[in-house]
């Protein structure tokens, strides 16, 4: 906890969550989320994301470390008063109709009631918000939930999956709405396993993978600088001529061609020196390694070790 | 708390299965309080005794049920306030959103506790109509038990549904869930505290024992109120034959129960974690 605390939304320090003897759900994860940013928290399924939201919603205790939520423990009125939460799939009353379960969670948060038309006019459910909940399809279950979450006009927003069983339609009007929500002031932390939603939504992300945090940072910083790729004929001696190469930092293999460490500058020098010494180049573009490529690299990395 | 009792009001006074309750609760009493003993009095008049359906003998004749198939229907309605929270998950929603837990726990006590006061009037009223009705097909006078008697069975209502509820929403926070809690609860209340009231009369040192059984101080409680003890042990399933305990014992037992089975509840939902 080194950053000014008035900044930081969230804070954890060693977070830890275990399950009996064999299950390590959390482990040791330090995170910190910025007063207004988009925090984007990405993970392979079953990598600890849920379990970390939820204590940070106070529903479960850490077995090690601590947590700050709004500078208060998590669990606490002093911070649940502030945040609006939507955690895996919407858990609402069926038998009540979508108005009704949000006047029901409004009277316990002690929020006005006039604010449940907003929040419905918000995620586009007032012509439904009459019908009971079971009747609601999985995308309208999940707009509910995000209605829910932004009754108390939160200072941090936890959503965890928001889009999840939402139709390609509904999640790509939800993403810039989820971007609309972290403008300004408020914070917005977004767990999610959807590459695209995160490189789309949020301003930082944090990797997870088996419960501890493998990767931080911006999505341009996670996915590194831009370099160049190349298929030519011998790879062999291409790689060979290109590891003493002026301006080239390094050279690995990447499936059937090479990943080069250099600026895409230096492209038209690198051509014309592997085709001087007889090396056919079919191929050579600029690249940039994708989000997903980083995250399974990531990922994998941290399942191997 | 005044905005998280409506809350939790909103709750049941929406949930069809309240309603359901209430429904069956209102139809067993009614139909075992007059109806079937008014139509055995009609049909042979020595089998059954008018004056105990007439308006003085309301609190007697009311309260017989409140042991046996109300103490299960305010059981259920225990279980089903906290239980069905599990199954819809909707607890962790009613968790983040600022009122601690205990609080939460305290609005749905409330709300229950009101409900059961509802149960308890309902039986009331529909006994004081079917008692007038009576006495008017019959042409026997009116004479209505003192204010005292009435509070006291109102109330001894309300602990008897009290202590139930209590036991089924403990059992409903033990089990995370209602179908277990709800077998449990039926379970204990008809086979375990049955067996043992019956074989209390054998061996002594049970006898002791079922004096302390909720059911055992549910029945002693409304025997203090005028229900006769031969009644209440010629019911079928439901039947109790002793032991009977003081009235004062019965209420401070129930009491007990209640004030236990809530403190173990509370602390259970205020510790465990939510998933």
């Amino acid at each position: 906890m080194t950053e000014n605390t008035t900044q930081l939304v969230v804070e954890t320090h060693e977070l830890g969550k275990r399950y009996g003897d064999r299950i390590q759900a959390v482990d040791g994860l330090s995170l910190n989320v910025r007063r207004g940013e988009v925090y984007g928290f990405l993970g392979p399924n079953g990598a600890g994301k849920t379990t970390t939201l939820r204590m940070l919603l106070g529903l479960i205790r850490p077995t090690t470390g601590s947590a700050l939520v709004l500078g208060a423990k998590p669990g606490t009125s002093r911070a649940l008063a502030r945040l609006g939460s939507l955690i895996e799939t919407p858990t609402f009353y069926p038998y009540l109709s979508g108005r009704d379960n949000l006047r029901v969670l409004a009277r316990y948060a002690r929020v006005p009631e006039s604010r449940i038309a907003t929040v419905l006019a918000d995620v586009d459910l007032a012509g439904r918000a009459g019908d009971r909940f079971r009747t609601y399809s999985l995308g309208m279950k999940q707009r509910l939930g995000i209605a829910a979450a932004l009754l108390k006009d939160p200072e941090l927003l936890i959503l965890d999956e928001p889009t999840n069983g939402m139709d390609p339609a509904g999640m790509a009007e939800m993403r810039p709405f989820i971007r609309s929500l972290g403008r300004g002031d408020r914070t917005v932390l977004l767990s999610s396993h959807l590459m695209g939603e995160v490189e789309q939504v949020c301003d930082r992300v944090g990797v997870i993978s088996q419960g501890s945090l493998v990767g931080e940072g911006t999505v341009d910083e996670l996915r590194g600088r831009e370099g160049l790729w190349l298929r030519a004929e011998p790879l062999g001696e291409a790689q060979r001529l290109l590891a003493d190469f002026r301006g080239v930092e390094e050279v690995e293999r990447d499936d059937d061609g090479l990943r080069i460490a250099a600026e895409p500058a230096a492209a038209v020098e690198i051509n014309r020196a592997l085709v001087e010494a007889g090396i056919a180049v079919s191929e050579l573009r600029p690249e940039r390694p994708s989000l997903e490529k980083v995250f399974l690299e990531l990922t994998n990395a941290e399942e191997e070790a | 708390m005044i905005r998280i009792v409506s809350a939790e009001l909103l709750l049941l006074g929406k949930r069809a299965s309240t309603w359901i309750l209430l429904g069956i609760w209102a139809a067993l009493a009614l139909t075992f309080a007059y109806v079937v003993p008014y139509v055995q009095y009609t049909n042979d008049p020595s089998r059954a005794s008018l004056a105990e359906l007439l308006p003085e003998s309301l609190v007697g004749t009311l309260m017989a049920g409140f042991p046996f198939f109300g103490g299960v229907l305010a059981l259920m309605l225990g279980v089903l306030t906290i239980g069905s929270e599990y199954g819809w998950g909707t607890l962790r929603t009613l968790f983040t959103q600022g009122p601690g837990r205990l609080q939460v726990f305290g609005a749905k006590l409330i709300a229950i506790a009101a409900t059961l006061g509802m149960f308890v009037l309902v039986a009331y009223a529909l006994g004081v109509v079917s008692s007038l009705a009576i006495a008017a097909a019959e042409g026997a006078n009116v004479t209505w038990p003192s204010a005292w008697l009435l509070f006291r069975g109102l109330a001894g209502g309300w602990l008897i549904f009290a202590a139930w509820a209590a036991l089924g929403m403990l059992l409903a926070i033990l089990t995370r869930g209602t179908a277990l809690a709800t077998g449990i609860g039926i379970l204990y209340a008809f086979v375990i505290e049955g067996l043992f009231s019956a074989l209390a009369g054998e061996i002594s040192v049970l006898d002791r024992l079922v004096e302390f059984f909720v059911r055992a101080n549910g029945y002693s409680l409304v025997a203090v109120l005028g229900v006769s003890p031969d009644d209440v042990g010629d019911r079928g399933p439901g039947s109790f034959s002793g032991p009977f305990v003081g009235g004062s014992q019965a209420t401070l037992v129930l009491a007990a129960y209640t004030a236990v089975f809530v403190v173990v509840a509370a602390w259970l939902l205020r510790r465990r974690d939510v998933v």
